[in-house]
């Protein structure tokens, strides 16, 4: 994904039905004063969008012929990104609502695969509204929910006020057991900073060292097979590129599809530069993001958010890449 | 951040633009369609305006947002807008409103002899002749594009999967047979002798049926999407944007399969982003991505002349009036040129 201060920034709501997508996006359009948005809507939206600009959208997910099994892409995002490029009144923004069911991967996957939406759009962030009283059951009877969690940049605990506090703990640690990026924020009725979930950048790889996750190793407990999950590993021995590279693309490959989400900062033996990569299923988005910062620890580490990750033999493969 | 590696030599202005009128709109070209020896041009703000030769009308307020698609019924103007409106309008500028489906976008317009033509979402919504309300012919996806064949009688709808081909029998009902072929298809159009079926895809690539025997085959090797496509020269040649040439499959005998295209290439190495037939003329005009517009001879490359070097805005639209005295260059960045073909001695 290319950058220039042309692109518009997309950013996706996703969440539950009920979570409150309607109230937080009603709230930033009215908060945002002197902005041109776009908004997308699905038509299964119940409440009424106070906006200029709504697009009705009908959520067509393709499948691209190229060859990668679980490439799926938004086909009505493509036709609606395209024409709202064309207008003469420039966006400041443009805002996806998803369906409560929806899954996030193909709305992220069009702006890595489309050329014309990558070239004129970017995608922002996804945002997930969550339902701090009923998110614990919604996980476990709905893997859209825990899809929605996994591709989260920050993810809107709303309706706090309608649980204790040992209940948000609860919820919370199942969140960040999901996705260990996703910057929580706690709000009832969607109360939030608008700078707090637009305009971040989250997409680019200059952020994902900007913003240091936790990338601490973990050691779970075996989840249920069906469970999203997430592992994490760091190397201080450097990496040999070529074996990273033979693992890492074979994995993609075989396990691209149970592989929801990774991020990794990579130090290669005999390279001076930071390898930075980001990738939604088998998509990846890589690239050497200038030199170590000097005095600063050189390590590799790496984050995989997904299904079955207990059975990829993960940590074994990743030994296997440290330099001999 | 702008890449100058391969920048276009400097030129003087063409003697195309000298003789012609230059319009520096700043509005976003979007479409065209030539109309007699007219051509009224769709821009991104809604409008729709009126070149005829030696002036150009005044601004006609169209839709409120984009003009997505346009398309003509006889002497009449069809635009199709994001405002969701279907409009009729005349070369005096004025309109008439067909349908408004609200929030749902018009995409695709079209008409065959007083049949009109519109999609919103998953429907065609087709008004025959002296009937108030359209026939609705429903799809399972968005429809990516929609085209009669030269007769009127069969209606060809691309979409995700395929293409729907509707069949008009003469007491008027339509029917329908599916054209499989996996992906998301785009733009479609009949060869206008039509013998073939050809619909861009989301991929790089083209798709084509030969309709006697409904086989069907690919083009590919584009390194992006197929935007502009039209069939030359009684079909001899199918000529393509979505590489840096623009690449001609010869469509004459059996079609493209097993045979090599003609590939054109122009100076300064530019994606080609919009192809316009030269009536009657195995020739095309090619528009570039940095706004450059050329005249080739198809078999003869060697005789390619430029008609408008560069904007450093794509070209979005290229037309030629029926009697093939003008041409009309519209880009991305709301340039226009509207200039005469021939010289004056040359008429």
């Amino acid at each position: 994904m290319g950058e220039t201060n042309k692109q518009v920034p997309v950013t996706v709501l996703t969440g539950f039905l009920g979570a409150g997508k309607t109230t937080l996006l009603n709230r930033i359009l009215t908060e945002q004063h002197g902005k041109k948005y776009a908004v997308i809507v699905n038509e299964f939206g119940e409440q009424g969008i106070d906006n200029d600009l709504v697009v009705d959208a009908d959520e067509e997910v393709f499948e691209m012929n190229n060859g990668c099994i679980c490439c799926t892409v938004r086909g009505d995002l493509i036709r609606i990104l395209s024409g709202l490029m064309k207008r003469a009144d420039k966006l400041d923004a443009i805002i996806v609502e998803t369906t409560g069911l929806a899954d996030p991967a193909p709305v992220a996957q069009t702006f890595f695969v489309d050329q014309d939406v990558a070239d004129r759009t970017k995608l922002d962030a996804i945002v997930t509204v969550a339902d701090a009283v009923h998110l614990s059951t919604q996980l476990s009877d709905h893997h859209e929910a825990e899809e929605q969690i996994a591709f989260a940049d920050v993810v809107l605990l709303n309706k706090i006020d309608l649980v204790d506090e040992s209940g948000l703990e609860v919820v919370k640690e199942r969140i960040k057991k999901i996705n260990p990026f996703a910057k929580i924020i706690h709000t009832t009725k969607c109360g939030v900073s608008l700078s707090e979930i637009l305009n971040l950048d989250a997409f680019n790889l200059k952020r994902i060292l900007d913003t240091e996750p936790d990338f601490l190793t973990s050691d779970h407990d075996h989840e249920h097979d069906d469970d999203v999950t997430s592992l994490s590993f760091v190397s201080d021995t450097p990496l040999d590129m070529e074996k990273f590279q033979d693992w890492f693309s074979k994995l993609l490959q075989t396990k691209g599809q149970d592989i929801l989400r990774t991020k990794g900062i990579l130090d290669f033996t005999g390279e001076n530069d930071r390898y930075v990569f980001q990738g939604v299923h088998m998509l990846m988005d890589a690239s050497p993001m200038g030199k170590w910062p000097e005095g600063k620890e050189r390590n590799s580490r790496l984050v995989f958010i997904g299904r079955n990750l207990e059975s990829m033999n993960l940590k074994e493969g990743f030994e296997n890449c440290k330099s001999a | 951040m702008k890449a100058d590696s391969n920048k276009f030599p400097e030129l003087n202005k063409t003697k195309f633009e000298n003789r012609g009128k230059e319009f520096k709109l700043g509005i976003p070209v979007t479409n065209a369609i030539t109309i007699g020896n007219s051509v009224a041009v769709g821009f991104g703000d809604g409008t729709v305006r009126i070149f005829r030769s030696g002036q150009i009308s005044e601004v006609i307020k169209a839709h409120s947002g984009v003009v997505l698609s346009i398309s003509k019924d006889g002497e009449d103007i069809l635009t199709g807008g994001d405002d969701g409106r279907f409009l009729k309008i005349s070369l005096d500028g004025e309109i008439n409103e067909i349908a408004n489906f609200g929030s749902r976008w018009v995409d695709h317009v079209t008409a065959y002899n007083g049949n009109l033509v519109c999609t919103s979402g998953n429907i065609v919504y087709l008004w025959m002749p002296n009937k108030k309300e359209p026939k609705l012919l429903e799809h399972e996806s968005t429809i990516g594009g929609v085209a009669f064949d030269s007769k009127g009688r069969r209606l060809a709808v691309s979409r995700y999967g395929g293409v729907t081909l509707w069949k008009k029998d003469y007491s008027n009902k339509w029917s329908s047979s599916n054209l499989i072929w996996k992906g998301s298809h785009n733009k479609v159009i009949f060869s206008t002798d039509d013998r073939f079926l050809v619909t861009s895809m989301q991929e790089n690539q083209l798709h084509f049926w030969r309709l006697k025997d409904k086989t069907d085959s690919f083009m590919s090797g584009y390194g992006a999407k197929v935007k502009s496509f039209a069939f030359v020269y009684d079909s001899k040649f199918l000529v393509t944007s979505g590489s840096n040439e623009a690449i001609c499959w010869p469509f004459d005998g059996n079609g493209p399969e097993g045979r090599k295209p003609i590939c054109l290439p122009y100076v300064g190495n530019k994606p080609v982003t919009f192809v316009e037939p030269f009536p009657n003329e195995n020739a095309i005009f090619t528009g570039l991505s940095d706004g450059s517009v050329f005249l080739s001879e198809i078999e003869k490359s060697t005789n390619t002349i430029i008609i408008r070097s560069f904007t450093e805005s794509e070209v979005t639209t290229i037309a030629v009036t029926e009697d093939c005295s003008s041409i009309l260059i519209g880009d991305i960045g709301g340039n226009i040129l509207w200039t005469s073909i021939w010289d004056e001695e040359e008429k």
